[in-house]
């Protein structure tokens, strides 16, 4: 714990959730609990069957006989009431290309919605979609980044000559020189298979118009609220001001939920058009089908060394296989730049080339995806890493040892030109390795790494997580459409209460405690005396939502200057009626008291009472009515949180499973608010990444159909397959953000899939083979064992 | 396409209920739909994820799987009617204290198949926590604190037994 988490009454303490009550008791409300209103009508959605193809006809007779259908519209109908998303219209550096939300002529992906079907009942619902007839022209469809990229390849865009909208690349100054001086030169080409993030519970929105106001409610399980509604605006031509857009209790969101999404835009316009409420729940399988996948990469790396085993140059060449459009609002780069600047991580080194592309293909468009791009490209880099350590005889912690930035190396500009103000690289590396047991690991550890038939490996990887970046990093980055700053409301009612609105929305993370916390410190009292609200536009100011670990840092920020200021205006009214100075009011317990006479105070009521008029007892001269504080926090750019994960494995030679044994991670994300919800996310953000690792993909067929459409054929990890872990928080305070807070919500995933390669590495040391295709499925192991030296 | 409704009696959380519900009406969204108990969730509808985890007749069952004609004279438990009429029972208490649920969609699972594990065996090894839990998928948490929080649920039980 820092030395000054003493200072602190909340910030830094184990404070159990606000949320959970309502969670555990079966009261919460997520979209699909909201009480429908009389007249509502389920909207199920017909989904384009083939990959790629001109739509000839669509028949819905059959479909809207049946007693209780209402309507169908295609494309066509709505063609006058939506325009098509361009996320990266005007961007500089961008092809632009357009979506159609519903198209009428033609769909580019399985799962493109052709038509979509109203009914009064879901049962009834899905009789009638199975009722619509759809025919096709089919087209020749790309699937794969090579055949999208082939001379001639059939093109998704008219707009664009080539399947790349997007091509980012930097080189820095004596790149080759450098290169060229390398005593070593290791390199490889690493895939990481699709993903899908798989929130426990699938998309959903239900849309309610009223008439006589011309105003339309829309309740998503949306993770940005506020970007959701100027979609809605810009795409349905309604002022902000008419709309209004509720997340509420969302199950889960990890990025996918953070895009805007054709269901969302079309069950506006149907309830605008018929007036009556729609409501749409998307099940597993729209699910996989249509909600954005991730990280569908083909990464070619090469790392030259130095004989001491120190990293000169490295290389990168990336392409990302984005699907058939481009996600809204982030646009075509939202991997593909990641997947160039997170590669320098936790090693010093000052030469960095990179080429990242993307590339269009008739698969579901992917998104944002908790990691984004760090997870593929950390466990590149330290792949290499590993490949380098048995060229050069060393041991593989000893050579990332010898590259760790130090602290006293910040603050520090990176060779892809990212500056970070701090790091803790070589405590965490020192921390993680007591708790795995790495030395005595090692001692034990027979040659050809076989105990009881399996071969035991253990990996220990160094990595950074980019966290709490503001509009400068966004603009710069080219996501326009991204605020990047985040707003928070603090107001003490007439009964002296406090509730506090945030432009955040969560989906679990622990937002309604966290900023509790932070609000209760500065106006001394109690986190379960504030109460917080996200997720309603109409009660919450403007912000960017919840992605990319900015939650903490951001509204965090925001909270803590919301509430100062706050405080400032307490201290105020109470030193008014104390008849002494603001600077001399503290406030504890509930109350502003003189500092040092304890029994000259009032309360946090009377003060609420007295700024609401209401006793007899006035405002100080000049101040407002009202106690209410609204502040906004931009951070400076954005502040990178480090870790070093240790995992242990044992892979089974004859079947090819991977079971991981032990874990312990070291971490850093600065000013811990709470150190219990912080560690929470570092466990679910280790089993996605353990997920990625060894059994999620998901899976297309050469002709674009969508094998994986259930939790059936897509594997998530279970109970049994997530070891317990081991937690160390190293606190750094960030000297570039408020309360020194850095990000925490991405840094499990990061980590955990190199962690859990370099282990597999290790295991099969004695066949000299090493991880660089994902998943490790028992065929992939077999494989790279079989393709192996036989020790 | 009109259909024939069967009379059903199902006794949810110790209060009966008697509908006439479609043949195919699934029991889950008898729970949600028919008597607006919205705790119990569908993640994924083909009896694979848990979040839709009900007790019939005191074992636990998929809600998503089972038609509410097939759950006819039964009692069935929901999560609505675990906690006191104020509070938290010895599980969802163990939940809350060791942050074992984050969105919270799957929990209402957990808890019934929690509740199944500790009827049974009171005092679980870690493994046995896993395996009884293995049905049932939470994307948040990592299961890291649902195991400690089951291994309190069933110290603090055994403590009341004890005391008792």
């Amino acid at each position: 714990m820092g030395g000054d988490a003493a200072a602190f009454r909340h910030i830094g303490r184990r404070v159990p959730r606000r949320e959970d009550r309502r969670l555990l008791r079966g009261e919460a409300q997520f979209f699909d609990d909201v009480p429908k209103p009389p007249g509502t009508l389920y909207m199920g959605c017909v989904r384009s069957t083939a990959a790629h193809a001109d739509i000839l006809r669509v028949d819905g007779t059959a479909a809207t006989a049946l007693p209780g259908v209402h309507a169908i519209f295609t494309g066509r109908d709505l063609a006058g009431a939506i325009k098509a998303m361009a996320a990266d219209h005007g961007k500089k550096g961008f092809k632009s290309t357009t979506r159609d939300v519903m198209p009428a002529d033609r769909v580019r992906y399985v799962g493109d919605t052709v038509a979509v079907v109203l009914a009064e009942d879901p049962y009834l619902l899905e009789d009638a979609l199975d009722l619509v007839e759809v025919d096709y022209a089919e087209l020749p469809a790309v699937i794969g980044l090579d055949e999208a990229l082939a001379e001639g390849a059939p093109r998704l865009h008219p707009e664009i000559d080539d399947n790349v909208p997007f091509v980012t690349a930097a080189c820095t100054e004596g790149f080759e020189q450098a290169f060229a001086a390398a005593d070593l030169v290791v390199a490889d080409t690493f895939t990481s298979t699709r993903m899908a993030g798989v929130s426990m519970e699938p998309r959903g929105c239900m849309a309610v118009w009223d008439r006589g106001l011309g105003a339309l409610t829309l309740w998503s399980s949306t993770q940005v609220p506020h970007l959701l509604r100027s979609a809605l605006s810009e795409l349905l031509g309604l002022p902000e001001s008419r709309l209004r857009v509720i997340a509420p209790d969302v199950g889960g969101g990890f990025g996918p939920k953070a895009h805007v999404y054709p269901e969302e835009i079309v069950a506006a316009a149907v309830a605008r058009r018929t007036g009556r409420p729609i409501k749409w729940v998307g099940d597993r399988q729209d699910d996989f089908v249509t909600t954005t996948h991730a990280r569908d990469y083909r990464l070619r790396l090469e790392m030259a060394l130095s004989a001491d085993g120190t990293i000169l140059a490295v290389r990168n060449r990336l392409d990302v296989n984005i699907g058939a459009y481009v996600c809204f609002p982030f646009g075509a780069n939202a991997e593909t730049g990641g997947g160039a600047i997170y590669l320098p991580g936790a090693y010093r080194f000052a030469h960095y080339d990179y080429v990242a592309r993307s590339v269009m293909t008739n698969k579901a468009p992917t998104g944002v995806y908790r990691g984004v791009a760090a997870p593929i490209a950390h466990m590149a880099a330290e792949g290499l890493l590993d490949r380098a350590a048995a060229r050069l005889g060393l041991d593989p912690v000893e050579l990332r040892r010898r590259n760790l930035l130090r602290p006293d190396e910040y603050p520090h500009v990176n060779a892809a030109g990212i500056r970070s103000d701090s790091g803790s690289h070589v405590e965490c590396l020192r921390l993680a390795l007591e708790d795995i047991g790495y030395e005595a690991f090692r001692r034990q550890q027979p040659e050809d790494r076989l105990r009881d038939g399996l071969l035991h490996g253990i990996g220990i990887v160094c990595i950074t997580e980019h966290t709490g970046q503001g509009a400068a990093r966004y603009r710069a980055r080219g996501l326009h459409r991204v605020p990047g700053f985040e707003g928070v409301v603090v107001r003490i009612e007439p009964d002296g209460q406090v509730i506090a609105a945030t432009s955040q929305a969560t989906q679990g993370q622990g937002h309604l405690t966290v900023f509790a916390q932070v609000i209760a410190e500065n106006l001394g009292v109690e986190p379960e005396d504030v109460t917080v609200m996200e997720g309603d536009t109409a009660v919450a100011p403007f912000g960017s939502g919840t992605f990319a670990s900015r939650g903490a840092v951001l509204a965090g920020g925001a909270a803590q200057r919301a509430s100062t200021a706050l405080a400032d205006k307490i201290r105020r009214i109470a030193a008014h009626q104390l008849e002494a100075a603001p600077a001399d009011i503290e406030l504890v317990g509930g109350r502003a008291r003189v500092v040092g006479v304890p029994d000259m105070g009032i309360s946090l009521r009377e003060v609420a009472a007295i700024a609401h008029s209401m006793e007899s007892r006035t405002l100080p001269p000049g101040d407002e009515y009202g106690l209410e504080a609204k502040a906004f926090y931009d951070p400076p750019g954005v502040v990178l949180a480090n870790a070093v994960h240790a995992a242990r494995v044992a892979v089974d030679p004859q079947t090819g499973r991977v079971q991981v044994l032990r874990y312990a991670v070291a971490h850093d994300c600065g000013r811990v608010i709470n150190p219990m919800l912080v560690a929470g996310q570092v466990h679910g953000g280790i089993a996605q990444g353990l997920g990625q690792a060894l059994m999620e993909g998901v899976v297309y067929d050469e002709t674009g159909q969508l094998l994986t459409t259930q939790l059936l054929d897509y594997l998530l990890p279970t109970a049994c397959d997530v070891p317990d872990i081991t937690i160390r928080h190293v606190e750094t305070p960030s000297a570039d953000t408020l309360l020194g807070i850095k990000g925490a919500g991405e840094g499990g995933v990061i980590g955990s899939v190199p962690a859990i390669a370099a282990a597999v590495n290790d295991a099969l040391a004695p066949y000299g083979a090493f991880v660089s295709r994902l998943p490790l499925s028992p065929e992939t192991v077999l494989a790279l064992i079989d393709g192996g030296r036989r020790p | 396409m009109p259909e024939d409704r069967i009379a059903v009696r199902i006794s949810v959380n110790g209060v009966p209920c008697e509908r006439e519900v479609p043949p195919r009406l699934l029991l889950v969204d008898f729970l949600r739909h028919e008597l607006r108990m919205t705790g119990t969730h569908v993640g994924c509808a083909h009896g694979v994820c848990g979040a839709c985890t009900v007790m019939i007749d005191g074992r636990t069952a998929r809600s998503c799987l089972t038609f509410a004609v097939q759950a006819d004279g039964c009692e069935i438990r929901t999560v609505e009617g675990l906690a006191p009429e104020e509070g938290l029972d010895p599980v969802q208490q163990a939940f809350h204290e060791h942050h074992a649920l984050q969105c919270g969609y799957c929990t209402p699972g957990f808890l019934m198949a929690t509740h199944q594990l500790l009827s049974e065996t009171p005092d679980p090894s870690e493994e046995e926590i896993r395996t009884a839990l293995a049905g049932n998928l939470c994307r948040c948490t990592g299961y890291v604190n649902i195991v400690r929080a089951v291994q309190a649920a069933a110290a603090r039980l055994a403590g009341d037994a004890h005391g008792r």
